[in-house]
């Protein structure tokens, strides 16, 4: 790798999503004489916030309150989640969601040109925000395109970064990054940085997430020493396409859609998700109920129904049906016309005429870089917002359409953090810096342009193994020796990622160095969740083991904390306390009459 | 680095693509259209001239070769306008609340009703 | 695989440090019914030849990024089957109109500056202030300009354009619907700064409405129309300035 020019900013943002520009615009527009550094591997339009599709949520009509979104997040993460955390997002939420309408968002709206909010699993009342069913689409345009506004915003389109660059006082002052077109790595260097690299659903062979979701900023926390925080919650989504694993929005739900077995049995009544009213009654569909359950528990039914041998085999593997029929034509169309547009050219199905064959799909990580409530992480001058990043405002499981206004709020704030760091921080020595960058160079260098190795492995083949190791090992259900397995194929793939050879070595546009880069993300974020699951002897949210299948909150109302070993030996893995206010854990409860708070009860 | 790598532009580049035959063909019938317009100018420069110019004027168009010549500028003229006509919907967007008029309804409303109600018009005061 | 079937496909190939022309490279592929040209791509970049270059990722069509010239027509290489050209080959470009960075990957570097010079966001003349709730839109005020907000940049377009390949001027399809769905948005108020750089030489003139955008847009987006409109627009606006120039209270 040729080393590459020196480039110095005042905040520099790593990932350029939903929470990466949402910070940029924060430092922007509140220190018109910052310059901000935005430095993505793809160009920003293509970020996967852009595949969002349902909704975001934020307490706007006059029928909801904020009590009421922080219960229902709250219970909906079983109590994981950190309330002030959740608080302080509630709170934020309207307002954010107003500043992004201002920014130009489509929203759908309302006959009186208010806001349409509608319906999502979990949530206790209609809250989410919408732009017809592209709404991350909507979202990540509209912030992009309202950073084109800001001169202050310096871009770095399709730059890799693969290391954090930490001064002599163990501040972070920046990244390594190689410049794709040239293949140079270039120090691109700032008084603080934010992590916001999205998650890394590309650990599992079945997932909505799209190719660049390989977790490289939760691996390059990591890496510097950085905790990644309750890494074993992974969210399935209980309504992916098979074979494709593309999303079938849960707003399909939302609209009044209904998901039924191999005997058209709406079979969700049977697992403790209340009373499958008939479609055509009004208080269909019912909130916090059915179909509109928390996407853990619909993930799980399914498994369930499978082992009862009540769910529908096809080529793709076993599927349910979600049936969107009664909806009509007009409303499919109107509401969620994307759906529409996806089942037909992916599945070959009408969803007017058709049920929509689904099955769960990996979808989130619920865990991620561990910050505080300001998101800041243990480095100074190091912060983490969105997927990427753990606060936590989702515990053991996020509710849908929590996680694309998390990108707003806590985009915001740590931009807003980090720019306050940097005005307090503002001085750091640019050839130790440099002098890192140039070290990561050569390391590159060594590690993926050695010709004189031949014949090694390829990426696929180990990219293969992993994602093998963890849907059986790691799945929706697990135990100690699914993830014991788990835990030692994960380690062996990390001994033999040193012995993956590449057939280019070459500068210019070197994809397969990126996804030899990308696979390394992959296996240091896979370890973390491997090792972080085997030692959390409970169920609880997202994690359900076969051999401990009670939530504890005695031991484990704690978050799991995994720090990396330099010398490849497994994680540490340490618990932190979950931060509770106003809220005591209590039964986890869905159907008629659920998500009453603590007394009413 | 021998850096990017720019395609040359074909000479026939209207030929790559149906579509932009189609375009090419639609560009070219509004040179029968200016044609057609020349030769009503002169008709009329010719009908100033006095009647006996007129007339010598309509008894050399009543030739073959003029005939011919309206022929295909009135096939022009037809397959311009038919092409007008289907571009309205796109360029004049008719909404009613949220629903757009559809495309074929909108160059009905637009085009091809105000097109056949004038040329009625016409074809009546011609006759009557 | 377990079907023998096999197809080709024959990849544009070019590699910035050494070659000077590029030249197209056949790669037997398994034949699977359910696979788009990205998935053969994809395989052949990661069993066959890990040099091949293209870019990708949300394989669900909405991303933009893997936009290519299929057997000649730009297609979202995610959206189109194998099974629609089996057993003919088919021939994978990089999109025209956009010089080739590598293989199948191209330079954004121009369109980057179109969108950006059309200002698309939103201009008004108050303070931003949120603590007075949403700005009210109507559904049929929303419908004004919907359709062209539905853009995922994916440049399909500009490779339809023949005026795109041959006039640097001109904006092109994708950056013009945008400056138009900004300036049709009710919450907007910068439909002047905007046209200040639309009209301008052959920035929106460029365009003879050739429509092709329009038949290859893969989000129905109508780019097409959408210049017209801006067009007609613009040529009011235009007459405006003629009688009474900028700052006359026009």
């Amino acid at each position: 790798m040729a080393h590459g020019t020196t480039h110095e900013h005042d905040v520099i943002i790593i990932g350029g999503g939903g929470a990466g520009l949402r910070a940029s615009i924060a430092i922007a527009e509140e220190n018109p004489d910052f310059s901000v550094a935005c430095v993505s591997k793809v160009y920003p339009m293509r970020s996967h916030t852009v595949t969002a599709e349902g909704g975001a949520a934020a307490k706007i009509k006059p029928n909801d309150s904020l009590e009421d979104h922080i219960y229902d997040t709250i219970s909906g993460a079983d109590w994981l989640a950190d309330q002030d955390a959740v608080e302080y997002f509630v709170n934020e939420a309207p307002s954010e969601m107003i500043q992004l309408e201002h920014w130009g968002c489509p929203w759908s709206r309302e006959p009186d040109g208010s806001v349409a909010v509608r319906p999502f699993g979990g949530m206790k009342i209609e809250r989410t925000w919408f732009a017809a069913d592209k709404t991350g689409f909507h979202m990540l345009h509209s912030l992009f395109q309202t950073t084109l506004k800001y001169g202050n915003i310096v871009r770095y389109d399709e730059h890799f970064a693969t290391r954090l660059l930490i001064d002599g006082n163990g501040r972070c002052r920046g990244c390594a990054a190689i410049e794709l077109r040239t293949g140079s790595v270039r120090a691109i260097l700032g008084k603080a940085v934010i992590i916001c690299t999205g998650g890394a659903g590309r650990v599992f062979p079945f997932t909505t997430n799209g190719s660049i979701k390989t977790g490289d900023g939760m691996a390059m926390a990591y890496r510097a020493g950085v905790a990644l925080k309750d890494m074993e919650f992974i969210q399935y989504h209980p309504t992916g396409l098979p074979g494709t694993g593309i999303l079938i929005t849960e707003a399909s739900r939302g609209e009044g859609g209904i998901l039924v077995n191999k005997d058209g049995y709406r079979y969700l009544q049977d697992y403790e998700l209340g009373e499958a009213l008939d479609v055509s009654d009004p208080r269909h569909p019912q909130k916090r109920a059915m179909e509109l359950g928390p996407r853990d528990r619909l993930s799980q039914c399914f498994i369930k129904e499978k082992w009862a041998g009540r769910t529908i085999e096809t080529k793709d593997g076993h599927v349910v049906h979600l049936d969107l029929r009664h909806l009509g034509e007009a409303k499919i169309d109107k509401k969620i016309p994307f759906v529409r547009e996806l089942s037909r050219n992916y599945a070959g199905i009408d969803p007017v005429y058709k049920p929509i064959p689904v099955r769960p799909v990996v979808h989130y990580v619920m865990g991620g870089i561990d910050v505080d409530s300001n998101s800041a992480t243990s480095v100074p001058g190091l912060y983490a917002a969105g997927e990427c990043a753990c606060v936590s405002i989702n515990g053991a499981n996020r509710l849908g359409s929590n996680s694309l206004t998390e990108l707003l709020v806590f985009g915001a704030q740590a931009g807003r953090h980090a720019a306050r760091f940097a005005m307090d921080n503002p001085d750091y020595d640019v050839s130790e810096l440099e002098a890192q960058a140039e070290d990561e160079g050569a390391r590159i260098r060594r590690a993926w342009f050695d010709t004189s190795r031949r014949n090694g492995e390829r990426i696929v083949t180990l990219r293969t193994e992993l994602h093998d190791a963890m849907e059986n090992g790691a799945g929706i259900y697990r135990n100690a020796d699914s993830l014991q397995s788990a835990c030692e194929t994960v380690a062996d793939l990390r001994a033999r990622y040193r012995s993956v050879t590449l057939d280019d070595h070459t500068n210019s546009f070197n994809t397969e160095l990126t996804a030899a880069l990308e696979l390394g993300s992959l296996i240091d974020v896979a370890e973390a969740m491997a090792h972080s699951a085997i030692e959390r002897t409970e169920s609880r949210g997202s994690h359900q083991r076969l051999d401990h299948t009670e939530r504890n909150d005695d031991d484990f109302l704690a978050h799991s904390m995994a720090y990396h070993r330099p010398d490849g030996s497994p994680p540490r893995i340490e618990y932190k306390p979950v931060t509770i206010t106003k809220w005591p854990p209590g039964a986890r409860t869905y159907g008629a009459g659920s998500g009453l708070k603590g007394e009413d009860r | 680095m021998s850096g990017q790598f720019h395609r040359p532009h074909a000479w026939a580049w209207f030929l790559e693509r149906p579509g932009y035959v189609r375009f090419m063909v639609r560009e070219l019938t509004s040179f029968f259209v200016a044609g057609y317009l020349i030769v009503l100018l002169v008709t009329l420069g010719r009908l100033g001239g006095g009647e006996a110019a007129f007339a010598e004027w309509l008894s050399a168009l009543s030739g073959p070769g003029w005939m011919l010549a309206h022929v295909v500028a009135l096939i022009a003229a037809v397959w311009h306008s038919i092409t007008w006509f289907a571009a309205v919907p796109q360029a004049m967007p008719v909404y009613l609340g949220e629903k757009k008029l559809p495309a074929p309804l909108a160059a009905v409303v637009m085009g091809y009703g105000p097109w056949l109600t004038v040329t009625a018009g016409i074809v009546w005061w011609v006759l009557r | 695989m377990s079907t023998e079937l096999t197809m080709t496909l024959e990849v544009f190939r070019y590699h910035p440090e050494t070659d000077h022309e590029p030249r197209f490279q056949a790669y037997e592929v398994p034949y699977d019914e359910d696979w788009v040209v990205l998935d053969a791509l994809n395989w052949i970049k990661d069993h066959v030849d890990g040099s091949l270059t293209h870019r990708w990722s949300c394989r669900m069509g909405v991303c933009g990024s893997c936009g290519m010239m299929v057997n000649g027509d730009p297609k979202l290489t995610c959206a189109v089957f194998l099974k629609d050209y089996y057993p003919r080959p088919i021939k994978v470009e990089p999109l025209v109109n956009f010089p080739v960075e590598r293989d199948l990957v191209v330079s954004l570097d121009g369109f980057m500056d179109k969108l950006e010079a059309v200002k698309p966001y939103i201009i008004r003349d108050d303070v931003n202030d949120t603590s007075g709730g949403e700005y009210l839109q109507s559904p049929a005020e929303l419908a004004q300009y919907k359709q062209y907000s539905m853009c995922i940049n994916c440049m399909l377009c500009y490779a339809a354009c023949p005026v795109a390949g041959h006039e640097d001027e001109f904006l092109g399809p994708a950056a013009l619907a945008l400056g138009h769905r900004y300036n049709k948005d009710s919450r907007d108020q910068g439909q002047a700064e905007r046209l200040d750089v639309m009209l301008v030489g052959e920035a929106i003139w460029g365009c003879t409405f050739v429509g092709e955008c329009t038949v290859v847009c893969p989000k129905h987006v109508d780019p097409a129309g959408a210049i017209q409109q801006a067009k007609a627009v613009g040529a009011q606006e235009f007459f405006k300035r003629f009688v009474a120039p900028k700052g006359a209270g026009v």
